[in-house]
């Protein structure tokens, strides 16, 4: 078992300061997530504070053959974040100030995770139109709502919400 | 629905396309359909090398013992044996074993069926309101109270399990414990019952357009 699986198993046994060393092994990479999503410290420290709660009373439903330990506190954390750019009204796409001022729009593909899940998703990445492609790591990275992909591409929101779907259909049938 | 579409559905709640309110829906709905859970899962570990292409960035150094005052409002302290980890994964579950619990504190006086009850949780899952519902009414109190943001209300809403479309049952008002008795629908195990925030004199669409804040689904209390 991983150092973090073992750490979540002693979290979902109420051990706080196992929820401790969690924190200061993962934080500098969740909040980074956080931000990437929010593009506001004070937000991203929200969604860190209302995942790490959520980590500590979840941390049982953590399943190691459903993946590594490190993707199920990304998805927390991620989710935590989408949480709270929903509330701060995500689906207005005129209302995020914000968009824009720190473009990761990660197309660099080379920075995702290396290893042969990393490996096979990237090729999967790169057989997809350019436009499908930025529109998926800007849903999944960014954080960005469809009517704001839609302005960013400068595309109809419908087309934007059809390649998206389609994008996704391509990539698990790419992967399976 | 179909294998494609809960499939499709999995896929862009993990994307992060969901709005709020299919998002909670969705939540809501993993408790009870195992396929779908396991499509969500199956979604978050083929996106997650994904996770990387955030820049890793510091976050503020006050920040943890910030979780930790959090811990310690949102869950019990420790005594004997560790109590601050909620027993329940999620959103259903939690609900009904909360309602469970204070049901001994509400339901005094003897019921002619089992009453339906539920937590209505926020997005971070603590506990907001405590709803019962026995016969046509459906009563309300809050677990703590919480001002409306300016300028805004809050209304209450009961989606009932199969319907497309959730039924507006009023505005919340400001008193911290109400009760509400639909004409066009009866309280029915499963249903979904929330509280969205909307402008003022409620929802111009009659349909929710705003976040919500509250979320639960109905079941019996007891469960007998």
């Amino acid at each position: 078992m991983s150092d973090t699986a073992a750490l979540l198993v002693r979290i979902a046994g109420g051990d706080r300061a196992a929820l401790h060393a969690l924190y200061k092994a993962q934080s500098v990479r969740l909040f980074g997530i956080a931000m990437a999503i929010l593009r506001d410290r004070d937000q991203a420290a929200d969604a860190l504070h209302d995942g790490f709660l959520n980590i500590a009373r979840r941390a049982a439903s953590f399943d190691a053959a459903m993946g590594a330990p490190e993707a199920w506190t990304g998805a927390v954390i991620r989710h935590a974040a989408l949480d709270i750019a929903r509330r701060r009204g995500r689906e207005m796409p005129t209302d995020d100030a914000t968009l824009g001022d720190r473009p990761v729009e990660a197309t660099q593909l080379s920075a995702i995770a290396d290893g042969e899940e990393g490996a096979r998703l990237r090729s999967c990445l790169e057989q997809l139109p350019e436009k499908n492609r930025r529109g998926i790591l800007l849903a999944f990275v960014d954080g960005l709502s469809h009517p704001q992909i839609a302005a960013r591409l400068e595309l109809p929101l419908g087309t934007v919400k059809a390649w998206i779907r389609r994008g996704l259909l391509s990539l698990r049938e790419c992967l399976a | 629905m179909t294998p494609e579409e809960r499939d499709a559905l999995a896929g862009e709640y993990v994307l992060g396309t969901l709005e709020a309110r299919e998002a909670a829906e969705l939540r809501a709905r993993m408790e009870t359909d195992a396929e779908l859970a396991a499509a969500v899962a199956a979604w978050e570990q083929r996106l997650a090398p994904l996770l990387t292409l955030a820049p890793p960035e510091a976050p503020p150094p006050e920040l943890w013992a910030r979780i930790e005052r959090g811990l310690g409002l949102a869950l019990a302290p420790a005594t004997a044996r560790p109590r601050w980890r909620f027993p329940w994964p999620a959103l259903g579950l939690g609900a009904s074993a909360v309602a469970a619990g204070l049901a001994a504190f509400i339901l005094l006086r003897p019921a002619p069926q089992a009453p339906l009850m539920t937590v209505l949780l926020t997005s971070s899952d603590q506990p907001a309101w405590l709803v019962e519902a026995a016969g046509d009414t459906i009563r309300l109190a809050a677990l703590n109270r919480r001002a409306v943001e300016p300028g805004r209300v809050a209304q209450l809403w009961a989606l009932p399990q199969g319907a497309t479309a959730p039924t507006s049952l009023g505005l919340v008002p400001e008193a911290g414990r109400f009760s509400v008795t639909p004409t066009t629908l009866r309280p029915s195990p499963g249903m979904l019952i929330e509280i969205t925030l909307e402008p003022p004199g409620g929802s111009p669409t009659g349909r929710p357009t705003g976040p919500i804040l509250f979320i639960g689904r109905l079941s019996e209390a007891g469960g007998s």
